[in-house]
Parts: structure tokens; C-alpha cells; sequence
């Protein structure tokens, strides 16, 4: 079984491929409604719109 | 969020949506990460309690699915009701 | 295969119409980065993946229909009670002239929409990579949305969608890692 590490040893990572960091299931939010609002379960994936760059 | 919830219907609307929001996230995390029981756990609860809420609304406003269409009734519910293009989500 | 749930995901409930407006947001329906080109990209893709990433091929695909929904349903809401003066003077006419009020997949530009807007190349880090970069397209295209567009009705199901595409971004992401693949 696939355990998902904590610890990922990026130094040992190839070159020349993409990767993310795993997510792991360490919250989610309580408050479903206000999940639903947000648009993801997860605050971790809460990255909302703050109007910076590409705005001179 | 500005709607305003002041009907049954648009409350058990809203409800059902935010449960299958949860399932839909929860399921594509689960494609990334099968082996992991508390998120299949977290899926299969949230997914029993849209099931029953799709059949309870069917029961009272028709159904939101064909899946869940009651075809012991008269009238072909499905094509009545308005498109949730028309603003009643 | 596919069944339909009569709902939008997520509610639009757009008061005022305004010509302008849907002429911008047109593109998320039928543009280069919009959300129909990223449900095709995904269907598409999906058969010549590995199965566990074809599943999440499909479940994202599916959600991409269900976002060209709501798009739909904004540039219908912002244009079903136009007048014909608004639509004129908006520059709405030249739409007008081919649709009615009809939605048609097209760009803000015009540009109709067609398959050149995505790749399905058949290797499977290839269409990967390309669709954590249309998760980012998609996700810029909304952030200039929400540089333009400053109302409350509109910028709301507009920051839902622009959520999903940063969590989408991740699975494609995860489903990249090589540790994901070793799964099969």
C-alpha cells in the first residue's frame, strides 16, 4: 500500500519532470456551507483571488 | 454567498448541494489517493446522506434526477419544472 | 456513461443584465481556456491513460460540463431581458446578428470554438502537464475576470469556479507523481 510521506526527500526527485507536494487529510472544513462558498473541502487548497500581479 | 433561503424548497436545494460538493471534492481526492480509509469513510457517509436527500426532495418537488424519478406518478415531473439556467440554481 | 442532475453546482442568480459583461464572459464557456475546452481536453485524454488516471480523467471532466453550465447560465441571465438598444450599443449586434440570444461556444475575441484550443497527445506526462497548465489558464482567466467585473452576483459563482481550478491544478499535479502511477 502507498504510504504518502510527510518527509518527501525532493533532492532525490529526478530532474526534468513536474511534480506537487502530496496533499495529505489534515483538514477539512467544519463549516460545510462556508466550504461550499469557498469552492474546495480543504483550506489548505484555499487560495483566493487578492488582485495583485498583471495589474499595473 | 447573497441568495436568500426563505423556502423549503430552496433550503433542501442548497442542502443537496453542498453535501454532493463534498462528495465530488472528496472523490477526486480519492482518485489521487485510493488507499487512504478515512477520506473513502468521509465519502461513503456524505454520499449515503445525498442519496436520501435527492429521494426526499423527489418525494415533495419532483425529481432532480432521472434516476430518482418516481414513475408511478401522473405527470412527467422531469420536463416541468424550470431549467436551473432560470435562476432557481 | 453520463446522467444529468437538474441543478447548477453551484447557484447563479443574476439580477441586472448587462451585454458587456457577457460578452467577457463568454470565453470561460467557449474559449481557448474556457470550460468546455478543458471537459474535452480531459474525455478526451482519458482513454489512453493509465485506469486509475483515467478515473480522475472522468470525474474532473464531468465537473468541467457542470462549470460550462454555470457559465451558460451567467451569459444567459446577462442577456435574456436585453432591449435592442443595449444590445446595439454594447456591441452586442454582431453576436446577435448570427445567435439571437442564443449561447454559442465562442471567445470574447469571436473566435469559434474548436478543437485546436486542446491537446490529447496520447503520453500520458504530455497531457498531464498539459492540464495543470490549463488549470492555470483557466485560473488566470478568471483572475482577469475579477479584475473587470466587480459585481457582487457575478464575482461570486465566478470565485467557486476559480477555486476549483487551484484544486484541480493539485490532482493533476498528484496524479503526475510518479509514486501515483506506481499504483497500477
Amino acid at each position: 500500500m502507498q504510504d504518502y510521506n510527510f518527509n518527501e526527500y525532493f533532492d532525490r526527485f529526478p530532474l526534468a519532470m513536474a511534480y506537487v507536494p502530496w496533499q495529505h487529510l489534515t483538514q477539512i472544513y467544519e463549516d460545510l456551507d462556508k466550504a461550499f462558498c469557498t469552492g474546495t473541502i480543504f483550506p489548505e487548497l484555499t487560495k483566493p483571488f487578492t488582485g495583485r500581479r498583471c495589474v499595473k | 454567498m447573497n441568495f436568500k433561503m426563505n423556502t423549503e424548497q430552496e433550503n433542501m436545494l442548497h442542502d443537496i448541494s453542498v453535501v454532493d460538493f463534498v462528495t465530488v471534492e472528496m472523490a477526486e481526492y480519492l482518485d489521487t489517493h485510493p488507499m487512504d480509509r478515512e477520506a473513502m469513510e468521509y465519502f461513503n457517509h456524505y454520499m449515503r446522506m445525498k442519496n436520501q436527500m435527492m429521494r426526499d426532495y423527489a418525494n415533495k418537488y419532483g425529481p432532480l434526477s432521472l434516476s430518482v424519478a418516481d414513475n408511478s406518478c401522473k405527470e412527467w415531473k422531469w420536463a416541468l419544472q424550470p431549467m436551473p439556467w432560470e435562476g432557481g440554481c | 456513461m453520463w446522467n444529468y442532475e437538474k441543478r447548477l453546482q453551484y447557484p447563479v442568480k443574476i439580477t441586472q443584465p448587462n451585454a458587456k459583461l457577457a460578452q467577457v464572459i463568454i470565453s470561460q464557456f467557449g474559449g481557448p481556456d474556457g470550460e468546455l475546452a478543458a471537459s474535452m481536453r480531459y474525455l478526451s485524454q482519458r482513454y489512453t491513460m493509465p485506469f486509475n488516471v483515467a478515473g480522475l480523467l472522468t470525474d474532473i471532466g464531468t465537473e468541467e460540463l457542470a462549470h460550462m453550465e454555470m457559465i451558460s447560465a451567467i451569459v444567459y441571465q446577462l442577456t435574456k431581458d436585453l432591449s435592442m438598444d443595449e444590445i446595439e450599443s454594447y456591441g452586442f449586434d454582431k453576436y446577435y446578428v448570427d445567435h439571437t440570444l442564443a449561447l454559442w461556444p465562442q471567445s470574447a475575441g469571436g473566435v469559434p470554438f474548436n478543437s485546436c484550443f486542446f491537446q490529447s497527445k496520447g503520453d500520458a506526462i504530455t497531457d498531464l502537464t498539459e492540464d495543470m497548465a490549463a488549470e492555470q489558464k483557466a485560473r488566470s482567466t478568471y483572475d482577469n475576470i475579477l479584475r473587470l467585473i466587480h459585481d457582487q452576483e457575478i464575482c461570486d459563482p465566478i470565485r467557486f469556479l476559480r477555486a476549483r481550478e487551484i484544486v484541480h491544478f493539485q490532482r493533476f499535479g498528484e496524479a503526475n507523481r510518479e509514486d501515483c502511477s506506481e499504483l497500477v
